[in-house]
């Protein structure tokens, strides 16, 4: 009797099981298709750069297009570096890119932390004060740090391009959402056993909070290294400007722009972020998922 | 609630708090440094990528090494925009260089800021105006006062593809002159593919399409703006007829694609359009791009009248405290304009010179022999306007624009759009600019 029904809920059981692996197998299917079309659609840009940058100027706006350049101009990669003295912008965006990340991190943290987890007068007044400037567009403070800046006799030097960019409301605000979903009893553990309030945030807050820290290194990076207006404003000598400036000398407003040329330094230019994607990527997704953006 | 109410206060705190403030200060002491034995160096900004910045930068050089007491550093500062929005926080910041090459510069004369070129002319016998192109001169100017020199200037013309000419049975070195011309050929050049879907077409423009449309407004007799520049004029019958026949070329005869200037030298170049209004400036790199032969001609006429208006920028000098820094600047921008210099940028970029007699230069006319293309823009010049600099001309450009847009897209007639154009520009013209006497 025992052994019928075992029998009967077994072979139930092992078709269910088929059918299963069968439903899972098509919807993975189709979730892979879908996957890669849509991956397809994001890297369609980044391709048609790749063969872009290889074409010279009559292939450029061949009709049909080209996917394969016929004559592949590798000479695009040299003659970039002849336009504008990007040797010198990549050492320029990169310093203020890092400088800016690691600032601005060390600062958000600080701040954060604070808003998150300490109590103190009028702390509610003050995050929202924090938060209003994240409302303000750059354009309506660009004449003021402008002036702010020629005031410190800061214009056309490193300061300028990094110090305005040091404190961040958004980051701020990601960070304290992000710290405050740590329980409270954690802390409190810590404390009891002797842990100072700064050891709290090092040694325990900040690596349970790692991927929100790397999306917002990221941010941060991302959003300097491609800052256009602010670098063209502050500075005046070619020894202090940045990589995206260099970009626009290829482009001319009324006459011909060599694309190719240009694809080919738009493709250098936006490596370096590409490559720091990668490596946080993992951190980076994570961080999508967990985000406590609800409990405001 | 409470909350709420609390961060809007501070909201509206902040914002007030960044936008007061600010006096301004229209800049005097500026840049530019006088070394101890009387070397002069000067600041430059320019707003020319590509060929054209390039040039500008060799210009530079050869000043730089025939003037072994003046040193001028040239910047690039991004395209027109945000050249002129660098400009505008140098002069909140006192930080302003000595000269800079910039579009709609004459405008810069309200500002307080730059020294007019008439005033240095007067105190130089040594050069004359009247070896300029008054039109030139007439684009520089603004409320009666010479306060930019000219220096690259630009015309719209017609570009067209010769192959595609041959192929419609069209003779490739007769293309249209005038408006009725444009539409024959334009009829010819469009194809449609079996499905009824046009896979050619015959005419487009680029996306300055207020440029050329103001072209035809002038031809046609109409008038852009006052002459007191206090309102603008392109709601006449002859400016509406004008931007009719525009709306019959997409609508009615079916030759002009709806809404796709931006798209339109892409497709020039890639064979898919017969012709296209463009500017001057485009045309000594063009062939280069095109897998095909490319002609090129004068803008079309209205009747037999051509009037093309000018484009282009223009050299200023700002104030200075110092006179030897003020004498250098001058140097520069002489020396910037010259013959020598209108000639080196005539024949390195699409630009036209700005000389009267230049078409009977030898140098010129070796520039014609060697790329005809540029004969077109050189054939325009006696036929050259200046659109009078005013206020709110670049409000102007964009309701234009827009009225092109409108018609094309049939959500407004020519009228309406005309006269929709002309009451947001006369009230910002009313709003924003007029200072009340």
């Amino acid at each position: 009797m025992n052994n019928k029904t075992d029998l009967i809920s077994d072979s139930s059981r092992s078709t269910r099981k088929i059918k299963h692996r069968i439903l899972t197998f098509f919807s993975n299917g189709i979730w892979l298709v879908v996957v890669i079309a849509l991956a397809f659609a994001v890297m369609l840009p980044f391709i048609w750069m790749i063969v872009t940058s290889l074409k010279g100027p009559t292939e450029v706006f061949a009709y049909p297009p080209t996917w394969i350049p016929k004559d592949p101009q590798w000479s695009n990669y040299i003659e970039m570096w002849k336009e504008a003295p990007f040797g010198r912008y990549f050492l320029n965006s990169a310093i203020v890119a890092i400088a800016v990340t690691i600032g601005q991190l060390t600062s958000c943290i600080l701040a954060a932390f604070a808003f998150a987890r300490m109590d103190f007068k009028g702390k509610n007044v003050m995050f929202m004060i924090f938060l209003s400037t994240t409302m303000i567009s750059s354009q309506v403070t660009l004449i003021p740090t402008y002036l702010v800046m020629r005031t410190l006799d800061w214009i056309d030097t490193y300061q300028a391009l990094i110090v305005p960019f040091l404190a961040n409301a958004f980051g701020v605000f990601m960070l304290r959402q992000s710290f405050r979903t740590v329980p409270r009893e954690l802390e409190e553990a810590a404390k009891l056993d002797g842990c100072s309030r700064f050891r709290f945030l090092v040694q325990i807050l900040l690596p349970l909070c790692k991927p929100i820290l790397a999306s917002q290194a990221l941010f941060a990076f991302m959003g300097n290294w491609n800052s256009y207006q602010w670098p063209l404003i502050i500075t005046n000598q070619d020894s202090m400007r940045t990589l995206q400036i260099g970009l626009r000398y290829f482009v001319s407003g009324e006459g011909s722009t060599q694309w190719g040329v240009y694809m080919a330094a738009a493709l250098v230019v936006c490596l370096p972020v590409v490559i720091i994607y990668f490596l946080v990527q993992k951190t980076f997704v994570e961080s999508m998922a967990s985000t406590g953006l609800k409990d405001i | 609630m409470k909350r709420n109410r609390w961060f809007f206060i501070l909201v509206l705190a902040v914002l007030l708090l960044t936008s007061c403030g600010g006096t301004k200060d229209a800049g005097t002491g500026g840049g530019g440094k006088v070394d101890s034995k009387g070397n002069v160096t000067l600041e430059f900004w320019y707003a020319l990528g590509g060929d054209s910045g390039k040039a500008i930068e060799d210009l530079v050089k050869q000043f730089n090494d025939t003037h072994p007491t003046i040193q001028v550093v040239a910047t690039y500062q991004g395209n027109y925009t945000t050249a002129m929005a660098k400009v505008y926080s140098a002069i909140t910041g006192n930080t302003l260089p000595n000269i800079a090459q910039l579009g709609g510069a004459p405008l810069l004369g309200t500002s307080g800021a730059i020294i007019p070129i008439s005033d240095f002319v007067a105190s130089d016998s040594s050069f004359n105006l009247d070896d300029f192109y008054p039109s030139f001169l007439e684009y520089n100017t603004a409320g009666g006062v010479l306060w930019t020199a000219p220096f690259n200037n630009s015309v719209p013309i017609l570009v067209y593809n010769k192959d595609l000419f041959i192929a419609a049975g069209l003779d490739p070195d007769n293309p249209p002159q005038n408006t009725e011309e444009l539409l024959v050929a334009a009829k010819a050049l469009t194809k449609t593919d079996a499905s009824g879907t046009p896979s050619q077409w015959g005419l487009n423009a680029r996306d300055d399409t207020h440029w050329y449309l103001s072209t035809f407004f002038l031809e046609n007799g109409a008038q852009i703006v006052s002459e007191d520049e206090t309102q603008v004029l392109y709601n006449s019958p002859e400016a509406v007829e004008m931007l009719e026949m525009w709306s019959n070329w997409v609508n009615v005869d079916k030759v002009m694609p709806p809404n796709q200037h931006q798209e339109a030298q892409s497709d020039f170049l890639s064979g898919k359009l017969g012709m296209m209004f463009a500017s001057t400036s485009l045309v000594s790199s063009i062939q280069t791009e095109a897998s095909f032969k490319v002609g090129s001609t004068m803008f079309p006429a209205v009747g037999d009248v051509h009037k093309v208006p000018l484009g282009g920028g223009s050299l200023v000098i700002f104030k200075n405290d110092d006179e030897r820094i003020r004498n250098a600047s001058w140097e520069f921008v002489k020396f910037m304009i010259s013959k020598d210099s209108s000639i080196y940028l005539t024949s390195h970029t699409g630009y036209i010179p700005i000389y009267k007699d230049a078409t009977s230069w030898p140098e010129i006319q070796a520039i014609v022999e060697e790329n005809p293309l540029r004969k077109a823009a050189f054939d325009s010049l006696p036929y050259a306007v200046a659109i009078p600099v005013f206020s709110a001309l670049g409000n102007s450009d964009l309701a234009l624009q827009n009225a092109v847009e409108q018609v094309e897209l049939g959500t407004a007639s020519p009228q309406q759009a005309l006269d929709d154009a002309k009451t947001s520009v006369d009230h910002s013209i009313k709003t924003q600019f007029q200072v009340t006497p």
